[in-house]
């Protein structure tokens, strides 16, 4: 993890260089914590033609190990709980969450139901919510990219530039 | 149902049960829980029929009802046989029919962990829909259940190879941390490379639906239902508000009901193309399914302009539609089945005749029609096995009656027939399109609806793309559903299928799934591989329990036929 | 100056770096053309070192029981090997700056030690260093790496020599061999497409478990090496049997002609499934296309000794 020295030029350029890869280069593993399969099919839309996210640098992977972000689905039922906290942990750092559609912001449709947690960022944290019901490959997409533009620092240096020049 | 009909059912049961009908197409049998296996098997001996779904009804407690109701619908064509047994609460105990009715396991097992009614004779197995760390003695479709009792409780290992012979299986070598290693959705018993046993384990999409309609409005719970499956929304939309119509005794305008009906058709277009870019994928021919799927894009497109969304179209109101389908739309819908058609004839060429995709489905995953007629199985899957049983035409509903279909056949059995029924369907979806769209009715779009539903029972079975789809309401009088039970077609399909797949080879078992047309997220399953002992096999020893995620087996699949894109 | 310029032609030009960045380009054209077949856009020109660069800053997650030393020496042998093997093709369609007699089969070595070390971190991966790794291996190795050679060879004695720029020499004055050896130049690119593990022609026989390939337990820059050493090896296999069958590589120019053509059909073999009739037993015609690549090959030695000009 970084250190307290100041960056030196060199590490500013190398830091640079990384972030624009990671940026263009963003791999996706998708997790269905108990959805109702309509974000998961507009999610698979979206490397069909009409949009090929390809385009972008994005792959689909099976293996949370190739992963940079988890893009998730669904209520988080109890069952799903557990294997969606393992995949999180399998991926390698840096990594970043996606919760796509509504079930993943309040339980949506199913908010008060007795199996589910509801808010995907209970179980994991989250970087970016994309709401709808389900939400249209476009909004999908868009979600992406606000994530990959306003990619954060390491969760470590962060908390301590905050704590320190602010 | 015809009086004859009535009265050979009568004489079967004897005085087993007590019958009466309650509608012209429905017929109640009352038994109790002593007598009710005898019943069962004198009415089996009619041959009359098949086990659709087995509804479970919490009476309440004391003072209230006091008991639970258990109902058993046997259908055939429009007409309905249910068994009804009353049990109380505090004794819910019932035997198993599975011995007379080898598709009812998975239903009683949904009986026993959400009601806890106890079925004595039920074959031992995994629990199926609640999580491994649900509190025992905890059910939630009872009356009296609250989500604060369901404290998780630490689960017990998963039992895992007891059934098998010994020198089978070893206990797993695998990661430190056992827990960590999921019991698996599917596990799978095999010898080299033949099946020799499977099991399935589902509740991962469990949400609590059924309970949670019960504590919103009847309009409410029209959304809820909507989203218990993405790809077929407008079906359990229908199926639903069918139901409550027939309770409130509602006349839906024909309008409304051809409406419905093309949305029905659209959305099985939509739901096939899926699925055939789907199980292209699953083979390993990639370019196949980025092709039916760009196609598909027509129809979505066709779904969203008149309904406002590509998925969760809610067009369905209680009591009639919200959208209208003018003399433009109409036309829209026209020029995209046109253009739909052209394409859908390029993909049966490449479905019966390529080489290398029938290397994979012809021959494969053979399901006979007795077996398919046993285990249960429904919609495409079953009438590619020669079952013919298709709801729009046997017990029609909304605008089928007005506007016939013909249900689509093969005799093969096979991988291929299951293709070849699903694409052969679509032809079919594009001349009833064509033929609502020229003969419109004329009026309204809906009527309004009560606010109270009035009190009753009423049963709802429609033709959703997968299959038969089954619906109970019952009212109580009120604002909201007093129960909404639903009967998915794909868990008939999950339970057949793991009694089918056994004597067949590992590397089919992808596209074998593939082909029931299970809902896309199941995919994300993983399985445990329990192989018997081979020298240099596994290289844990002489046998072993490995998990395989759903993209591993797939890509073995794929490399044992030598790949393809 | 001598040696600067060895220095120069070792680590930029034509090799180290010039393979490195033609490897990545030769990927990108391979995902494009592909994504085309599909009726995609596809990826932009800068997305496989995107991938490389990004793959190189991840966090590599080892996993437990294995040996630290393999896993991490692993992908750079098979790196390595693959540098190295470049070094004695006709890259860029300049000569080779290293060649020696038996250059050859040195090269064909170094492109197995890539599959070999494939193998290897599979096998050490699992829970101990099993035989089953080996064995995946080994059949990779007989599947495709076997008649790959054996391809190459059929040229070589055609040649009378083990040096590769005598072969491309000999190749560029006479007649193309994919005409006078049509079924050598069939095995050699789909020999090179198994080696590669492109589809269609990934399938070893059913015996083996294929269950997670050594490369889903790489996860950082143990996977950006492999994943560069096989883009490496794409491009070191489309310049030999372009050098040997398609009339050699006399310059640059030549040398991009032939191999993006090569590439072409590979990429299109990659997708188009419903042309190419791969009959039912893929295996069995297989064997018996290496078979017949032996024949073939034994003919030509008969012939050279019976002193026949070919």
């Amino acid at each position: 993890m970084p250190d307290q020295k100041l960056p030196s030029a060199w590490k500013r350029a190398i830091d640079r260089v990384a972030l624009w890869s990671r940026i263009n280069s963003p791999w996706l593993v998708h997790f269905n914590s108990g959805s109702c399969n309509g974000c998961d099919i507009e999610i698979l839309a979206t490397l069909a033609p009409r949009w090929d996210l390809e385009r972008f640098g994005v792959k689909l992977w099976g293996s949370p190990r190739h992963a940079d972000v988890l893009v998730c689905t669904g209520p988080v039922t109890r069952l799903a709980r557990e294997r969606l906290v393992r995949v999180y942990e399998q991926m390698p750092s840096p990594k970043f969450v996606v919760a796509i559609g509504s079930c993943g912001i309040t339980g949506g449709a199913f908010h008060g139901c007795y199996n589910i947690v509801g808010d995907i960022g209970d179980v994991i944290p989250v970087d970016v919510y994309v709401p709808g019901c389900p939400p249209r490959p476009e909004a999908i997409i868009d979600g992406v990219v606000q994530l990959l533009t306003k990619l954060k620092p390491p969760r470590t240096s962060r908390a301590r530039a905050a704590g320190g020049a602010g | 149902m015809s009086t004859t009909e009535f009265s050979r059912i009568q004489e079967a049961v004897g005085t087993l049960a007590a019958c009466s009908t309650t509608s012209e197409s429905r017929m109640d049998l009352r038994a109790d829980a002593d007598h009710l296996l005898q019943a069962v098997t004198s009415f089996r001996a009619l041959n009359w029929g098949y086990l659709s779904a087995i509804t479970g009804l919490d009476g309440g407690p004391a003072p209230t009802d006091g008991h639970i109701g258990i109902l058993y619908h046997f259908c055939q064509g429009p007409a309905v046989v249910t068994f009804r047994v009353e049990v109380p609460r505090d004794h819910a105990v019932v035997p198993s029919i599975s011995a007379v009715v080898p598709s009812a396991p998975l239903f009683e097992r949904e009986l026993s962990e959400m009601l806890g009614v106890e079925v004595q004779g039920l074959p031992a197995g995994k629990r199926q829909f609640l999580s491994d760390d649900w509190p025992p003695g905890v059910y939630p479709l009872r009356k009296d259940f609250s989500p604060e009792s369901a404290v998780p409780v630490a689960r017990s290992a998963p039992v895992i190879g007891s059934e098998e012979a010994p020198g089978t299986f070893i206990v797993p070598i695998g990661p430190q941390h056992p827990a960590l290693k999921e019991p698996g959705h599917f596990e799978f018993a095999v010898d080299g490379e033949i099946i020799t046993g499977a099991s399935v384990r589902l509740g991962y999409v469990h949400r609590g639906i059924e309970k949670g309609a019960e504590d919103r409005s009847w309009v409410q719970a029209l959304y809820l239902v909507e989203r218990i499956c993405g790809i077929c929304s407008h079906i359990h939309a229908t199926a639903y508000t069918l139901g409550v119509e027939a309770l409130a005794g509602m006349t839906v305008p024909p309008r409304a009901q051809a409406i419905r009906t093309i949305i029905c058709e659209l959305e099985r277009v939509h739901s096939h193309l899926l699925w055939l870019g789907v199980a292209a994928h699953e083979a390993g021919f990639d370019t196949l399914f980025m092709f039916s799927w760009r196609d598909r894009e027509t129809v979505m497109d066709l779904l969203e302009s008149v309904t406002g969304n590509r998925v969760n179209y809610s067009v369905n109101l209680l009591g009639g539609v919200k959208c209208d389908i003018d003399a433009a739309a109409a036309d829209a819908i026209r020029r995209g089945v046109d253009y739909l058609q052209e394409r859908t004839r390029h993909y049966l060429k490449i479905v019966t005749t390529d080489e290398s995709f029938l290397r994979r489905t012809r021959g494969v995953g053979a399901i006979s029609r007795e077996m398919s007629e046993r285990y249960g199985t429904v919609g495409p899957t079953a009438r590619a096995s020669g079952v013919t049983t298709d709801l729009r035409k046997a017990a029609p509903y909304a605008a089928y009656g007005q506007f016939p279909v013909e249900p689509v056949f093969s005799q093969a059995c096979d991988q291929e027939a299951r293709f070849v029924v699903r694409v052969k369907e679509l032809f079919e979806c594009y001349r009833v399109l064509r033929e609502i769209l020229d003969h419109l009715p004329g009026g309204d779009l809906a009527i309004p609806a009560p606010r109270k539903v009035p009190e009753g029972e009423a049963i709802s079975r429609v033709e959703a793309p997968r299959g038969e789809l089954f619906y109970y309401l019952r009212s109580t009088g009120g604002v909201k559903p007093d129960r909404v039970k639903v009967r998915t077609p794909s868990l008939c399909n999950w339970a057949a299928v793991v009694n089918v797949v056994v004597g067949q080879k590992l590397a089919d078992i992808p596209v074998i799934l593939a082909g029931i047309d299970p809902c896309f997220s199941c995919n994300d399953r993983s399985f445990t591989l329990r192989r018997r002992g081979r020298t240099g096999g596994s290289g844990h020893g002489s046998a072993s329990a490995e998990t395989w995620s759903w993209e591993e087996l797939r890509a073995y699949g794929i490399r044992y036929y030598g790949g393809g894109r | 100056m001598d040696v600067l310029l060895a220095v120069v032609a070792l680590l930029i030009f034509p090799g180290g770096l010039f393979v490195i960045a033609a490897s990545l380009a030769y990927e990108y054209v391979d995902r494009k053309l592909v994504a085309r077949f599909q009726n995609r856009l596809g990826p932009r020109w800068f997305q496989p070192l995107a991938d490389f660069i990004k793959l190189l800053v991840k966090e590599e997650i080892v996993p437990d029981g294995v040996n630290r030393g393999l896993f991490n020496g692993l992908p750079l042998a098979a790196l390595a090997g693959a540098l190295t093997a470049a070094l004695y093709v006709p890259m860029a369609g300049l000569a080779p700056s290293w060649g020696f007699r038996g250059d050859l089969v040195a090269a064909v070595y170094l492109l197995m030690m890539m599959t070999l070390c494939i193998g290897l971190a599979g096998a050490n991966t699992q829970d101990r260093f099993s035989l089953v790794g080996a064995v995946r291996a080994l059949t990779q190795l007989f599947s495709y790496e076997a008649p790959f050679l054996l391809a190459l060879l059929g040229p070589a004695i055609a040649a009378g020599s083990w040096r590769i720029s005598e072969v491309n020499g000999y190749a560029r004055e006479h007649l193309w061999m994919i005409v006078t050896q049509p079924l050598g130049f069939v095995v050699a690119l789909i020999g090179l497409m198994g080696k590669l593990e492109l589809p269609p022609f990934d399938a070893p026989e059913a015996e083996t478990e294929i269950v997670s390939g050594a490369l889903t337990e790489y996860s950082g820059r143990g996977l950006a090496f492999f994943r560069l050493g096989r883009d490496i090896e794409l491009l070191i296999g489309l310049t030999l049997i372009s050098a040997f069958y398609l009339g050699g590589l006399g310059n640059p120019l030549a040398f991009l002609a032939k191999t993006l053509a090569l590439l072409a059909v590979t990429a299109a073999l990659q997708s188009l499934f419903a042309r190419l009739r791969i009959d039912q037993t893929v295996g069995l015609w297989w064997k018996a296309g290496a078979v017949l690549a032996l024949v073939q090959l034994l003919v030509l030695i008969a012939l050279k000794f019976a002193g026949v000009q070919l």
